[in-house]
Parts: structure tokens; sequence; C-alpha cells
């Protein structure tokens, strides 16, 4: 038995799968693959499957990765190809190979954002936002709301407007432990700046580990 | 229209991929001038609509002609409505995102009668009148079929066209003359004559009504050569039809997410408040081997993991020992789950409760629905208490724990003490268990009753009878809920008034039509789910309209009063139902087709003997 870790792309109509609707479209996506892939044997078996880093609905992936496990050898092309054969419009197996890093080893995530304000001179306000000495945010978990400060756990670069659109790029902590979703990002600069969000398109490019380097 | 358009309002809704597709088995083709835009449309949300096996089988009937591009259209949820009417969105279909009214064929299917304000908003939203009458153009045709177009009569302000049968049978020949009509530039008129013409087809723009002093219907009469009466089209050879290989594989969980294969169609029973079991008569099943191979190639095309055998009474498919010896070695392979709904306590053997727990151990189903053998009787259900106890007995042997019986409340004849019946034969289950020594160690059994109220259809022997009134069933639920003494049965009942206007809605006629209008323009919509349902709106609709709901749920119609339906052919007769609906009253049975043909008419349809 050998465990496999593909990285998919997540685009177009594929954005608005959800990542608890996920699981079961890769594990229906198997199976019409015709994959050899490994069943949990427990009362009820299932494919088993996980996934590294979960995937905001909404948000565009463009190398996501995904584990399971095959009961027989075969090529890894093959496997990526007949995958992308078999997934819905959107999503595409870019790469197969044996796991190389533990979920665990995922530190950042590299994400292209652009969103929709009613801010007046949106892009200096982001950036008098993102000058700020502290950005606080409300977090809620399960333990409850919990204050913390954003400003440790991302850079932001090439800031760039248009009209009422703004981009940027934006490396945030990513993984079990810290994990920045850019929605709180733009949630707290809409508070301090009082003004609306309208629209807003994320893309994560990349999931890196501590040293900068793709998880893979 | 593209997904760019749509994204700015997918970030604000809940569920969007209700409202983007792209799923695996979607079908998506080239545009050409010469195609046939069809949009079939199921006027409820995307959960319930994809759940529906007879969209599936048109869905892929029609898309494999090259001159069709079939695509599926679903209500949107109120936050998504609100969202498209703001911004200006109309309805459009889910493959190309192309806007409704750029179709040429928007075909309805009319499941439930409570779809009706859904299908008015559906055509509203994609910015098209909801008259008939006002869209003048040949095209977009409005067309409806399924269940509902028994009865057409309320929607015929709306709808072109009704569909009365099956479409795998007579949908070919309407594509060929919108196709025609397209040619040849054909006005709406034309094209509705012509439709008219063409068996099963019923157009009701070329029917007038008119009343007696009394409100009932004098007459309808045909004009402009349409026939006086339209007759269902059916499939004569089942093993033959067109069934897909593929199905739209949802990506968000809907109601019945599972590959479904059709044992067969109509039904041998003849349950006297049933409207499916005579409206798809005459029986025809398809062969086990062909289920077989429908099957496997489903699985294989999906990746679902469940195949459902579906119909309207499975144990009484004659295949079964075939089919599931067919299926279930291969399926266990291959961790595929085999469920068979709609089982009869009558002929449920331990050998078929084995062969059904081998793969997985679910709750168990059986309807009852009358609470004393008199009641069972005149609804024609025959089956016993005894019977009903013996499979519960080989449930709970074979390590089943739940059982949910299913029964109806305000059938005809019905008084207090068929309902105390209901509460007893539950409380009969329980005490079974408890007496049963080789009972599941240590665990409690648990029966759901579920108590639908009952809604006189047409097409059945009690399309004569009146609803029972909605301050009676509301008695008949309490006094359910006082005669429960378990704590181990759990009652869950409907709501008496939504039983109400469907049975105004299911035998109402023309005049329902301004009701209906009113009662969207109030905000009704999605009036099956509770949290949408106004009561209110309807009262009001039908007050301002000067029609009493009553006059068509809780009338008593007599054997000569011209029916709303009758200028239409489903095959059983008028005289069938008549004669039936007399045994009913007398506590008589009928015996099912099997044992003997009781003559309903149905095999006029297919030519030749049912069995």
């Amino acid at each position: 038995m050998k465990t496999v870790r593909i990285l998919f792309e997540k685009t177009g109509r594929a954005v608005y799968i959800s990542h608890l609707d996920l699981m079961r479209v890769m594990q229906r996506t198997l199976r019409r693959a015709g994959l050899p892939v490994w069943y949990t044997q427990g009362f009820n078996p299932h494919i088993y499957l996980t996934f590294a880093l979960p995937l905001s609905l909404g948000y565009e992936g463009r190398r996501e990765p995904m584990d399971f496990r095959l009961l027989e050898d075969m090529p890894f092309d093959e496997a990526a190809r007949r995958i992308t054969e078999a997934a819905p419009d959107g999503i595409r197996a870019l790469s197969a190979a044996e796991p190389v890093m533990e979920p665990t080893d995922i530190m950042w995530a590299d994400y292209e954002i652009s969103f929709v304000s009613d801010a007046a001179q949106p892009r200096e306000a982001f950036l008098r936002f993102l000058g700020r000495d502290g950005i606080l945010a409300e977090k809620k978990s399960k333990k409850g709301v919990q204050a913390i400060d954003l400003k440790p756990l991302f850079s932001a670069s090439e800031v760039a407007g248009e009209g009422l659109l703004t981009r940027f790029s934006l490396r945030a902590r990513a993984g079990t432990a810290v994990n920045l979703n850019p929605a709180l990002l733009l949630e707290a600069f809409a508070r301090d700046e009082g003004c609306s969000i309208l629209q807003k398109k994320v893309v994560r490019t990349a999931i890196l580990n501590t040293n900068f380097e793709e998880f893979i | 229209m593209t997904l760019e358009t749509l994204d700015a309002l997918l970030g604000q809704v809940q569920k969007p991929a209700r409202y983007t597709a792209g799923e695996p088995g979607s079908v998506v083709k080239e545009k050409t001038p010469e195609l046939l835009r069809y949009a079939f449309c199921f006027p409820d949300i995307y959960e319930v609509g994809m759940s529906h096996l007879g969209m599936k089988i048109l869905y892929s009937h029609a898309n494999r002609r090259g001159d069709v591009w079939c695509e599926r259209v679903f209500a949107p949820d109120d936050d998504m409505e609100n969202a498209m009417r703001s911004a200006g969105v109309p309805l459009y279909g889910l493959e190309s995102f192309d806007p409704l009214g750029e179709f040429h064929l928007i075909g309805f299917t009319l499941q439930y009668e409570m779809c009706y304000t859904t299908i008015l908003n559906m055509l509203d939203l994609a910015g098209l009148p909801v008259l008939a009458r006002e869209r003048k153009a040949a095209f977009p045709l409005v067309v409806a079929g399924g269940p509902c177009a028994s009865n057409p009569e309320p929607l015929c302000d709306f709808i072109d066209v009704f569909a009365l049968g099956e479409g795998e049978e007579m949908s070919d020949e309407l594509f060929d003359l919108c196709q025609r009509a397209r040619r040849e530039g054909w006005d709406k008129a034309a094209l509705l004559a012509e439709i008219a013409k063409t068996g099963g087809y019923y157009v009701p723009s070329l029917y007038g009504v008119s009343y007696n002093a009394d409100g009932t219907i004098a007459a309808v009469t045909p004009k402009d050569g349409a026939p006086a009466v339209v007759q269902k089209r059916v499939i004569a050879d089942l093993d033959k039809v067109f069934f897909p290989d593929e199905f739209v594989v949802p990506l968000l969980p809907t109601v019945h997410d599972r590959a479904m294969v059709e044992l067969f169609r109509g039904c041998i029973r003849g349950c006297r408040f049933c409207q499916a079991g005579f409206l798809y008569r005459p029986i025809r099943e398809k062969k086990a081997e062909t289920l077989v191979n429908n099957a496997k190639c489903l699985l294989e095309s999906t990746g679902y993991d469940e195949v459902s055998l579906t119909s309207l009474s499975t144990s009484d498919y004659t295949g079964l020992d075939g089919l599931l010896d067919g299926l279930l070695d291969w399926a266990g392979e291959r961790h595929i789950n085999l469920s068979l709904p709609s089982l009869r306590v009558d002929n449920f053997s331990p050998e078929l409760l084995e062969k059904v727990g081998r793969v997985r151990k679910s709750g168990l189903t059986f309807a009852p629905e009358a609470g004393t053998q008199r009641l069972r009787d005149v609804i024609n259900k025959n089956v016993t208490e005894r019977e009903v106890l013996d499979t519960c007995r080989m449930a709970f042997a074979g390590g089943h724990t739940a059982v949910k019986l299913y029964f109806m409340m305000g059938l005809p004849t019905e008084t207090m003490e068929d309902i105390e019946g209901i509460a007893l034969l539950a409380q009969k289950v329980v005490d079974l268990y408890y007496s049963m020594p080789e009972k599941p160690k240590g665990k409690a059994v648990s029966v759901t009753i579920s108590a639908a109220c009952f809604v006189p259809k047409p097409f059945t022997p009690f399309q004569f009878e009146p609803q029972d009134t909605m301050a009676s069933l509301e008695e008949k639920q309490k006094h359910l809920l006082k005669s429960v003494r378990s704590k181990k049965i759990k009652v869950n009942y409907h709501d008496a008034s939504t039983s109400v206007l469907e049975a105004a809605l299911a035998r109402g006629d023309r005049r329902l039509g301004p009701v209906i209008r009113a009662a969207w323009e109030k905000g009704s919509r999605l009036d099956s789910w509770s949290e949408y349902f106004k009561a209110d709106a309807w009262e009001e609709a039908f007050r301002e309209n000067g029609i009493d709901p009553a006059f068509y749920a809780n009338r008593k119609r007599g054997y000569d009063e011209v029916l709303p339906w009758d200028h239409l052919d489903y095959g059983v007769t008028k005289r069938f139902f008549i004669e039936e609906h007399k045994k009913a009253l007398q506590n008589e049975t009928t015996p099912h087709c099997r044992i003997s043909c009781s003559g309903c008419g149905a095999k006029r349809l297919t030519g030749g003997a049912c069995l």
C-alpha cells in the first residue's frame, strides 16, 4: 500500500464546493477514475482521504494537496490523469507523488487577493490599515471569541488599486496551530476604515513550510 | 451570462454550488443556431429536484439528440432570489448560464400541487410574463408534465401545453414539431394547433369550459379541431426504453443522493387513496437482467456507493430474487449499498430481510396506512395486523430495533376508533419487541408513527370524496397524541392547513388560476416548505377572488358530475373508479391484478393483457 499526494487546482465553478462536500466529491471522483484505492476498515468502510489544509468556500486554489492510498502500484502520472478526467469542472490533478512533508510542516500560505470596497480612495485606505502598529481582530473558535493581533501573522505586498478595486499579495500563517484566513484581515480592514467589502476574490497560490518551500 | 457575473451574488448566499453546477455528468454542448434549447425546470430547490429520477431520465433522453440541448433549472432559495432580483440577474440554465428567456422550450415537472406558485415565480424571475396569453411569440413555449398534469386545470392560465404520460414515449415528437416550427417560422397559434394533434398533448387554450349555476362544470368544449379527449401516452416495453447510463452527480448533498433503477411502472395493488397506483397503470416490469445492467453501468459512471431499487411497491417485483442475486455480490465487493424502499408487509420474507441486511442495517419503514382492519379494507390496502406484526418480528429477530409506520388521517369513513387503532397497532409492535427472547440485547425499541393528512386526488376511487375538514384533522391529531401511551412511540404529523390547500388545488378547475396568481403576488412560493408557506396569503387570495376552497376540498361529488379532468384519459375508466368507490363504502376489498384482473381499463393503452 502506498500513500499518494496529489496537488490539484480548484478553480471556476469548483470554488463553490465546500470543504465538507469536497470530501464526498473526491471520493466519487476516485471511484469514477477506477483507481485501486484503500478503504477504511470500519463498520462503514469509505475511501481514506485527507486534505492537509482546508480551503474556504469561494476561494480558488492553485496547488491544493490531497492524500489517499493506493492498494496497487501504478504510474503516478496515470493516476493524476485519470483523476482529472473523472473530476468535476474546475478540478484538475496537476501532479501525483509520494508525500515528502507532514501536514504539521505547513507554516505559510500565499494568496492573491482582490476586493471591491466602498472606501474613499481604497488603495490608500488599505495601505494606511496595513501600516498600523497592531491589527486587532476577533477570532471565533470552539473555545469562544478570542482577541488576537493579526500583524505578526502576515505580510502583504504589491498593493495596487484601480477604482473601487484593490489588489494585493498576501503571505499568511497557515496550518493547524495558527491559521489566518484572509477574510479575517479584510473584515478588520472594513471595521477599522468604516467601509464595506462588496466583493472579494481570494486565490491561494501556494502552501509553504517553515523554510518557505512548497508543501509536497 | 458568465460565472464572473454570478460571483458577486454567490459570495452572499448559502450553498452557492446549487447555482453553479459543473457537476460530473452534466451536459454542455456547442451552441449552434439549429440547436433547440430546452430548459427542464423543477419548481423546487436544487436538493429536491436533483433527487428526482424522472428528471434524470428525461435530461439524458433529450440530450441524446444532437439537435437538442437540455439544461436544468431549479428554484433559487430566498437569499439567492433576493440577490438575483436586486442585481437584475434573470433565472438561467445551470449548464450555460444563459437566461431562461433565450430558451425555446421551458418544461416544468409537476410533482406536487404545492409547487404551483414556484412555477409563476420562476417564470417571473426569468423576466417572462406568467400568463400564457401574454407570451405572444411561439418561443419560449412553456410545457408541463408529471403526475399533477393529470388535473392541469388550475394551471391553464400559465402553461401553454401539458404532456400526459411518459416523456420517453412522447417528447421526441414535441422536439421535432418545435424544430419544424422554427425552420418554417410558425406563429404560436399554428404551433399549438399542431401540438394538439399529437397524441398525449393537451393544449388548454383550445378548450372552453362552461359552468352550472351550482358552480359545477357544465361542459368542456374543444375548439379548432382539438380532440375531445386527450389520452396519456405510455411506453409499451420497459426493457427497450431509454435509460441513462450516466446521472448528473451533485456536488452538494441532495435529498436522495444515490444511483437509482426503476424496477417497474404502475402497481398491481389498487390502494384506493393512491394516485400513483392508478396514474402509472398498466403495470410494466423490467427484466432483472436489464436492471442489473442499468445499475452496474450507472454505478461505474457516477461513482455512487449506493443504488436504490425503486418502484411503487418493490417487494411486488417478480424478479426480485434474480435482481438481488445479480447485484449483491458485485455491489458488496465494491462497497456499494443496495436500498429497497417501498416494501410491503404481506410479502416480506426472511430471505429478503437477510439480503437487505447484508450490506447495511438501516431503518425499516412499513405503511399500514390505517389503524383498523375495517379502514384498511375501505382503502383496499390488503394488509392485516398479523402481517404487520409478523414482519416486525422478522425485523427484530434480524437485529433491527427501529421501525417506522406510515399512516394517513382523514380517510373516508374514518372514526376516532380508527385513530386509536393507529396508537394501538404501534403499541402492539412495542409489546411484541419486549415479548421476544431473541430481541437485540440491551437495546430499546423505537417505533415512529408518521401520520399524513389524506388528500383525495383525481383518478382515484376517492376522487368523489370530501376531504376531512381542518378542524376535524386537528382534532384527530390531538386524539392520536392522547392515545399514545408509550415513550418508545414517537408521533410525527403534518400541518393540516397545507393539506387543505393541496386538496383544493388537486381537484381544482380553471377558476383557481387567479387564486394561484394572487397568492404568488402576495409572496407565496416554495409552499411545500413550512418556513415559506403563507397561509394568510392563500386565504386572502381565495377571498379576493370570491372562491371558497371548501368547494374544491370538502365537497362530495356525485358520480354524474363533470369533473375538471374528465376530458383527460389516463387509461383507468371513471366507471371503474365509481365501482371501487362503492365497494370502499361497503368495506369491500378488490384483489390485486395478479390474483384477478378487475378490468380497470388501463390495458387499452398498450393493447393486450397487462400480465
